[in-house]
């Protein structure tokens, strides 16, 4: 069992504790999930679990905090590592090894283990994970899931009584965010696990929860089942969003656990509503047959894809199907076989500095282009690239559409993601491109900042500027698309309107599309404009219960 | 042969020679030698240029060596021809003699690289790194991490420097290597940041209290007094006695120590190599040589090993015994494992 008790932390040098007063009893083999805004501690908290917070990063900690009996904050990280099993948000970031096998080893060999003894347990481990099949594998190979389930085998080894997860789907497909929830679920029932995530997108983790430790913006936890805290909490999933507006209660944790329910008829015929490609005017970049290949290994095969002025065209895959090799491929940053045409004109015959004044490129990791003192001068850079200048109060106009007018002396990377990743975004098209595109542009991101950036997107959009958006986050690219392109394995899979892409395509639905099959609503707002305007949620006495 | 015991032996062995010889006979056989194994070496492993890549690198060494050494070092008899006395260091006759003395340093030179190569290309990076003695368990955690951050590194250093172009960076002075240098750095620092969590979190230094650590500084500082004031002696008339057991006692002192140290790290290996016949014959093939050739040394019985062109250039003298050693870089190739 884990007991906290009014527990307080305070970083050095900084004026406001990461965590107040927190006091909570998590039983033990259950599945607590962290969650709150950016900020609000969740990393902090979980580190306290293993003594990482204070004894890795200082700073002052009051309070008191049991572990199976255990106190992290005198015995230390190194001797509770050996009954808490710690997984980090960026599987690669943490591996020692190059080989899996390796890898899941080390803290066995690092504590003088007989070697009989470690087959049993490596080979238990990679059972527990499956991972029986890539055991001898090179770790740069296998999948983002495979990642993530190695980073769990290499904590199991240790015969750990409690797990925690940092963010361990934030990187992952839909289907295989659900894989990995499978198997966790699995430990936690056959081994009586205790096991503790942090993540921002809660619908793909509630239908595993038992508790939810929900941290505020002011530092302070609401701790309970799932019923208890959902009902506090301002930013939830499409699904509880929905139940919460229908007035459902309990509250549905998973699709299955909605009432049923009789929409009426006049919607039913409706079919997709969202379906209206621009395909009146010419494309602004149109890729006919486009083949590239990395190493020996060919990643995308024969793809064709035309972008339209004033869309936003997503493109949806799962990890590995070659999204962000199309967008190298078609910067021209890698060889490629096929045809890219920019406004018409040859891309092949033309120079980069031609084509980077038309288009705007958003790596995956916004870190990659923040290296300036401050915001503003992060602008200017790029528009010192470009031969272009503009006046510092221009520039302050300009950012507040991003809404970062007043951090703009603020040096860049002492931002929040969501802030970081708009400070990307305003230093990619400050030149004013009119083709965007963006790479995972909400990695890491809270539903607060993934809302602002809706907001910053469609105003582009109905600006003319064409986007392509690159994601697996099928709610945010619901929320957003005009067109929507899945690729699987290099191959295009399907090319059409978001409302069948997100409610046909299997694993990439979205949560409303599987709560109203047929009804060509994907996001919780198609459903409950509609509700409301068109039957103004006239509820028989039944779906109230 | 695939377990490391008998490739260090092979190393020890072949470095012996490479460092005791001056004849041009016996180091051009030891390169053929080096040649055909690090070719058998290479074809297993698919790299199809390996000799052509390091016969460039050896030539490169000759050529460099002999020029410097032409330049520089003016004794000999046969003059070549001569440099203006008033240029500073180059002026002053130009030898044959010093050209074959630079150009037989460039072939050890070569070889000596040849040989370590040659045993990177024979035993994994996690074989060498276990060859690393326990007592210095940290510094080969170090190789291993580094040797895996190194390619993650780049892979973002390639990322960084992709998405500054498309932002328009031009890249042509030195400051515009800031805007990759600065992400790059910051991405550096914190996952080395991270790694280290990780490490921790797995329970990396759970065990190593630092009972001996006052008892290591102690005994290295005598055991480095002892060899050094040996050395020292070697160059005066001291009574050979007295060097070699100041050798033998700063020699047991480091090696008491790295027991001692190594006891107390307690690491075990999941992996175990597997030892064929073929690595028996190598080891006990490469530890006799080592102690055959040794011993003869020692005993000034091997005198065709030292040749100097100098004064006047003569021909270098032959011993059948020696050629025996000159080949043992050839052996691996005898024994070849099938796998």
């Amino acid at each position: 069992m884990i007991k906290i008790d009014s527990l307080t932390f305070q970083y050095p040098q900084t004026s406001q504790p990461a965590l107040k007063n927190i006091s909570l009893e998590i039983p033990s083999g259950s599945l607590t999930l962290v969650t709150g805004p950016t900020g609000s501690g969740k990393s902090t908290f979980l580190r306290c679990l293993n003594g990482l917070v204070p004894h890795f990063s200082g700073g002052t900690i009051t309070g008191e905090l049991q572990i199976f009996g255990h106190d992290p904050i005198s015995e230390g990280t190194e001797t509770i590592s050996a009954r808490v099993g710690f997984v980090f948000q960026e599987p690669e970031a943490q591996f020692l090894f190059d080989v899996v096998e390796d890898e899941i080893v080390f803290s066995l060999e690092n504590a003088g283990m007989p070697r009989e003894q470690m087959h049993v347990r490596v080979n238990q481990a990679i059972r527990q994970m499956g991972l029986e099949g890539i055991r001898n594998r090179n770790i740069h190979e296998i999948s983002g899931g495979e990642k993530q389930k190695l980073a769990i085998a290499s904590a199991l080894v240790n015969l750990p009584d409690m797990l925690v997860l940092d963010e361990p789907t934030s990187q992952l497909d839909p289907a295989s965010a659900k894989d990995l929830m499978t198997y966790i679920t699995r430990l936690k029932r056959d081994l009586g696990l205790t096991v503790v995530v942090s993540e921002h997108r809660l619908e793909r983790l509630l239908p595993f929860v038992d508790f939810i430790a929900y941290l505020t913006p002011d530092h302070t936890l609401h701790f309970g089942t799932p019923q208890e805290v959902l009902p506090e909490m301002a930013q939830v999933p499409p699904l509880i969003k929905i139940a919460k507006e229908m007035k459902i209660t309990p509250l549905p944790l998973r699709v299955d656990d909605f009432p049923e329910y009789e929409y009426p008829a006049i919607l039913r015929e409706k079919g997709f509503p969202k379906s209206a490609p621009k395909q009146a005017q010419n494309p602004v970049l149109e890729i006919n047959k486009l083949s590239a290949s990395l190493g020996k290994q060919q990643v995308l095969d024969q793809v064709d894809l035309q972008l339209y002025p004033g869309e936003v065209l997503t493109l949806v895959g799962t990890n590995g199907a070659g999204k962000t090799t199309l967008l190298r491929s078609i910067l021209g940053l890698i060889p490629s076989d096929g045809e890219r045409y920019l406004l018409g004109e040859k891309m092949g015959a033309m120079d980069l500095e031609n084509i980077i004044h038309q288009i705007g490129y958003l790596p995956q990791n916004p870190n990659d282009l923040l290296f300036a003192e401050t915001v503003l001068d992060e602008l200017q850079f790029t528009l010192k690239n470009h031969q272009k200048s503009m006046s510092d109060e221009a520039l302050t106009v300009f950012l507040s559409k991003f809404g970062l007018a007043e951090m703009q002396n603020r040096y860049p990377r002492d931002l929040s993601v969501g802030e970081r990743q708009r400070t990307a975004l305003a230093a990619i098209t400050v030149h004013k491109p009119g083709i965007l595109l963006l790479d995972e542009p909400t990695r890491g991101m809270d539903y607060n900042a993934k809302r602002k950036l809706t907001n910053l997107l469609r105003d582009w959009r109905t600006k003319g500027k064409s986007i392509l958006l690159v994601t697996h986050d099928v709610e945010f690219a619901a929320g957003l698309a005009d067109r929507v392109l899945i690729i699987e394995h290099g191959k295009v899979r399907f090319t059409g309107s978001p409302g069948a892409a997100f409610s046909e395509f299997p694993g990439f639905e979205t949560q409303t599309a599987r709560l109203f099959p047929h009804s060509g609503w994907i996001t919780a707002e198609d459903c409950l404009s509609q509700l409301k305007s068109e039957i103004n949620l006239s509820k028989s006495p039944d779906q109230q219960s | 042969m695939t377990a490391s015991l008998p490739w260090i032996l092979w190393l020890a062995a072949n470095l012996a020679l490479l460092l005791s010889t001056r004849n041009p006979i016996y180091l051009l056989l030891n390169l053929t030698g080096l040649f055909l194994t690090g070719n058998m070496l290479a074809q297993k492993r698919t790299q199809t240029s390996w000799v052509q890549q390091n016969l460039r690198f050896l030539l490169t060494m000759i050529l460099l060596s002999t020029l410097i050494n032409t330049l520089f070092s003016h004794t000999g008899a046969t003059v070549l021809f001569s440099l203006p006395e008033t240029w500073p260091l180059v002026g002053g006759d130009i030898t044959l003699e010093s050209m074959v003395y630079g150009a037989i340093n460039g072939v050890i030179i070569g070889a000596l690289y040849l040989t370590f190569n040659i045993l990177n290309l024979a035993l994994s990076i996690k074989q060498i790194i276990r060859l690393i003695p326990r007592a210095f368990y940290p510094a080969a955690m170090i190789v291993t991490v580094a040797l895996t951050f190194f390619p993650s590194i780049q892979e973002r250093a390639r990322e960084i420097k992709e998405a500054q172009m498309i932002r328009g960076s031009k890249m042509k002075k030195v400051t515009d290597w800031l805007p990759i240098l600065i992400p790059l750095l910051v991405t550096s620092l914190e996952r080395a940041f991270l790694l280290s969590e990780s490490m921790t979190s797995r329970g990396f230094h759970a065990h190593q209290e630092s009972r001996h650590s006052r008892l290591a500084i102690v005994g290295l500082t005598l055991a480095a007094f002892c060899i050094f004031s040996g050395w020292v002696f070697t160059m005066y008339d001291y009574p050979k006695w007295v060097t070699f057991c100041l050798f033998g006692v700063g020699g047991s002192f480091f090696l008491i120590l790295l027991i001692l140290l190594g006891r107390q790290t307690r690491v075990t290996h999941f992996h175990q190599e597997s030892w064929h016949i073929k690595d028996i014959l190598g080891t006990v093939l490469f530890s006799s040589s080592l102690i055959v050739f040794i011993a003869l040394r020692l005993s000034n019985q091997l005198e065709s090993l030292s040749y100097s062109p100098y004064m006047a250039l003569s021909p270098p003298t032959f011993q059948w015994g020696c050629l025996l050693f000159c080949a043992s870089s050839l052996f691996p190739i005898f024994l070849k494992s099938n796998d």
